[in-house]
């Protein structure tokens, strides 16, 4: 008996807790109210803008995304390191034409994390080029290591913007909002949309539209655009590419 | 079968441990052994009996308490209780009640201060030596001066208001409220009374969140006011009724049916999809086809509430519906074979349309089929007049015409109503004269003719059958005339179809009286078919 309450005893023992031993890491992550979100994961990948809303006066805007440290908090400040990736057959946006360079003095001191903190918003300079009136340049960016972070996962270490002058589909048109509400996007079907309700729909709008108000402006652009085709017979709206307007 | 064989002798210092290892594992399975102690004295559940509260109250907010004085007794001898009283909130949407504990005394004197709507009250019963408890769910209907009594829409030609008769003890009024409407917002409504209809979960802010409110909707020519009914402030009209104004104003009615709410203004359909989230507007005008048809609803329609309501084109002369209550087109309605008449292109124009009954059709269909009825006037030959009963599956329509003669009685009548869900009958008034036919045999019978004097203004048959209060179960014809400024409406019950001779009371006051509906706590959107 008191070998089997030796051997009892003996086999409790304390649960061995794995911590975070592993050296600093980063990686890109959503934005901090999502964090918990396992569908959020993969949310800011892409941010398209669009200077088409601002005032002539504005040359340039930022666009921010969420940034993370793996390993803990630090008593100092620690910089990470941002390198545009140039894409295949793509048009790339430009260092100095299109956005402020990473490397450039006056935004790579913002590109750290405060002392105590795990997370900061990386800012993105955007400049309005006159080619954005005609183009839509994209701007992939990646972490890279450096003497304080080694990457985190892979699938986190990228973000992308797309930018233009021009109207452009913003992220809120979503591809299940296009199977639902809007269909698929077109500059000349959201041009439509602008003119129709007199809003703007742009990310601000269309993210905080409520269900029945989305509702009400789809029906009032849906009659808009039977309104248009019935005057214009045989001439119907259609897209950027030649397709017909539609509305789910 | 495989050869077993050792390769060697054990040796005795191995067998000494083999023995010891068995020695100590035969003595921790002797010690696992225990006498069996456990109580198999089936003896009978404990009973805790809770007498001395009743299965519904009815109270006043900020005016009555609750008092109980409960008497309780347990199977168990020598039991000890302690006691809990919660209360709850029903209707809720968009987030969880919460128990709200109002007492942990055996009796309860709380002094009720929620919201007029109706809630749970949970009383439990612990006996703290066996930890056996007892609950009790009853039902708390909170009320103000508003929620319970007669209202009556009534007009002078121009401006429209509400009376309430108060029912404290049973559906018999005992004191009337005169210009309800006008004393509490302020200003009378604006324009001819139609028509009003209860949504009991219309959303709004009125008490400082998105919530269910208890809503009545009073139509007029003119307008449409939502009004709290715990409060009979008006919540909404119609210039902050819809996402957009729609122009003209000119309403036909607002109502209930199965997954919307329904406003028709200018013969216009525009609804609120209650299976999603909304804000308690309306949205955008439904369109009559995918080319945008123009169209025009008549100001009749009729739905069981658990139903798509059943609507008018007369531009068209074609029956339609909001299929489902959602989407942005109205669908027209199909033709069942044999039936009398297209429900499309059929070239009538409806003089009254309403419903009749509701037949509620199992697994797996899950719906119920309608049956209405109708009267039609061909628009080629304005002699011709049919009575038709339509008998509505869902989206398919079939039917039955009866030819109206110009000798019957209902072929010039001027107001209808039918007998929702009773005798075959429909009510009409001619020449100042409640008849009835029977739509059966066709037999036509004089049921009512008012004092000289008085004009007939309004004839409807409505009914509220109620278990929990029966004292304010009613199943009435309603006729209301006016003479001079005043109005009366005679509550008349029935026997096989016909009047009693005397009504069963009478409400009396000043305009001309165009609805009438009675109210109470537990009255919902569901309680009174929607239509004319």
């Amino acid at each position: 008996m008191i070998a089997v309450a030796v051997l009892t005893m003996a086999s409790c023992k304390k649960d061995q807790y794995y911590l975070y031993n592993d050296i600093a890491r980063i990686q890109f992550g959503p934005d901090v109210s999502l964090i918990y979100n396992a569908n959020s994961v993969l949310a800011d990948t892409l941010k398209p803008y669009t200077f088409y809303y601002s005032a002539p006066s504005v040359t340039q805007d930022t666009v921010f995304f969420d940034i993370y440290a793996v390993g803990g908090v630090s008593k100092t400040d620690r910089a990470f390191t941002l390198e545009q990736e140039q894409l295949p057959n793509t048009n790339n946006a430009v260092p100095g034409k299109h956005y402020i360079a990473f490397n450039d003095p006056g935004v790579s001191k913002l590109y750290v994390i405060k002392a105590g903190t795990v997370h900061t918003r990386v800012p993105v300079v955007l400049l309005r080029d006159i080619s954005l009136k005609t183009t839509t340049p994209i701007l992939k960016l990646n972490v890279v290591a450096n003497d304080i972070f080694q990457l985190g996962e892979v699938k986190n270490l990228w973000r992308k913007i797309e930018m233009t002058d021009r109207l452009s589909r913003p992220a809120a048109w979503t591809d299940s909002y296009a199977t639902y509400y809007y269909g698929a996007y077109s500059v000349v079907k959201h041009a439509f949309m602008i003119e129709v309700t007199g809003k703007k729909w742009d990310q601000t709008f269309i993210s905080t539209l409520a269900i029945d108000e989305q509702a009400y402006y789809v029906s009032v652009i849906k009659t808009a655009l039977i309104n248009y085709n019935n005057a214009h017979p045989g001439n119907p709206l259609k897209d950027d590419n030649g397709q017909l307007v539609i509305f789910p | 079968m495989g050869n077993w064989s050792y390769s060697h002798k054990p040796n005795k210092k191995k067998m000494k441990q083999i023995y010891t290892f068995l020695f100590f594992g035969i003595a921790v399975l002797f010690a696992s052994c225990k006498k069996d102690k456990s109580n198999y004295d089936y003896k009978a559940n404990e009973l805790i009996t809770v007498n001395g509260i009743e299965s519904v109250y009815n109270v006043v907010s900020e005016k009555d308490k609750l008092v109980i004085n409960p008497t309780i007794t347990s199977s168990e001898e020598g039991a000890e209780f302690e006691y809990l009283w919660g209360i709850y909130e029903t209707n809720v949407q968009g987030y969880a009640p919460v128990l709200d504990t109002i007492g942990r005394t055996k009796d309860l004197n709380y002094a009720i201060k929620q919201p007029a709507k109706a809630w749970v009250l949970v009383y439990r019963v612990t006996n703290k030596k066996t930890k056996y408890s007892k609950y009790i769910n009853v039902t708390v209907n909170v009320g103000t001066e508003f929620t319970r009594g007669w209202y009556v829409l009534k007009d002078d030609g121009t401006k429209s208001d509400l009376d309430l008769f108060l029912t404290p003890s049973s559906i018999l009024p005992t004191e009337a409220r005169e210009n309800v409407y006008s004393l509490i917002n302020g200003q009378k409504l604006d324009g001819k009374a139609k028509i009003m209809n209860v949504f009991s979960s219309y959303k709004s802010t009125v008490t400082g969140t998105l919530a269910n409110t208890k809503a009545l909707f009073v139509t007029t020519d003119k307008d449409v006011s939502a009004v709290n009914i715990n409060t009979l402030k008006q919540i909404r009209n119609m210039n902050s009724l819809f996402f957009s104004t729609p122009s003209p104003v000119a309403p036909n009615a607002a109502f209930c049916a199965s997954s919307a709410y329904y406003l028709i203004n200018a013969g216009q359909m525009y609804n609120i999809g209650t299976n999603s989230s909304n804000t308690g507007l309306f949205g955008g005008r439904i369109l009559r086809d995918a080319i945008n048809t123009p169209y025009r609803l008549s100001d009749y329609y009729y739905t069981s509430t658990y139903s798509d309501a059943c609507v008018f084109d007369e531009l068209s002369s074609t029956f339609l519906t909001l299929a489902n209550g959602g989407g942005s087109t109205l669908t027209t309605m199909s033709d069942v074979a044999g039936t009398a008449m297209p429900a499309a292109n059929n070239n009538k124009k409806p003089l009254f349309m309403g419903f009749k009954s509701a037949t509620y059709i199992p697994a797996p269909v899950y719906a119920y089929t309608t049956i209405g009825f109708g009267i039609f006037q061909d628009k080629t030959n304005p002699a011709l007049k049919i009575l038709t009963q339509m008998d509505l599956d869902k989206l398919k329509l079939k039917m039955t015409n009866d030819t109206l003669k110009t000798t019957d009685k209902i072929y010039n009548a001027t107001m209808h109503t039918l007998l929702d869900g009773d005798e075959n009958m429909i009510y009409f008034v001619v020449n100042n004269q409640v008849w009835s036919r029977n739509l059966s045999n066709k037999f036509e019978q004089l049921q009512f003719a008012p004092p000289a004097g008085e004009v007939v203004t309004f004839i409807r048959h409505k009914k509220y059958s109620t278990t929990t209060e029966p004292a304010y179960s009613y199943n009435y014809v309603m006729i209301g005339t006016q003479s001079g400024t005043d109005y009366k409406v005679r509550m008349f019950t029935k026997s096989s179809g016909s009047l009693n001779s005397e009504p069963a009371f009478t409400l009396t006051g000043k305009g001309a009286v165009r609805d009438v509906m009675y109210m109470a706590p537990a009255i919902s959107e569901f309680n009174y078919s929607n239509t004319y």
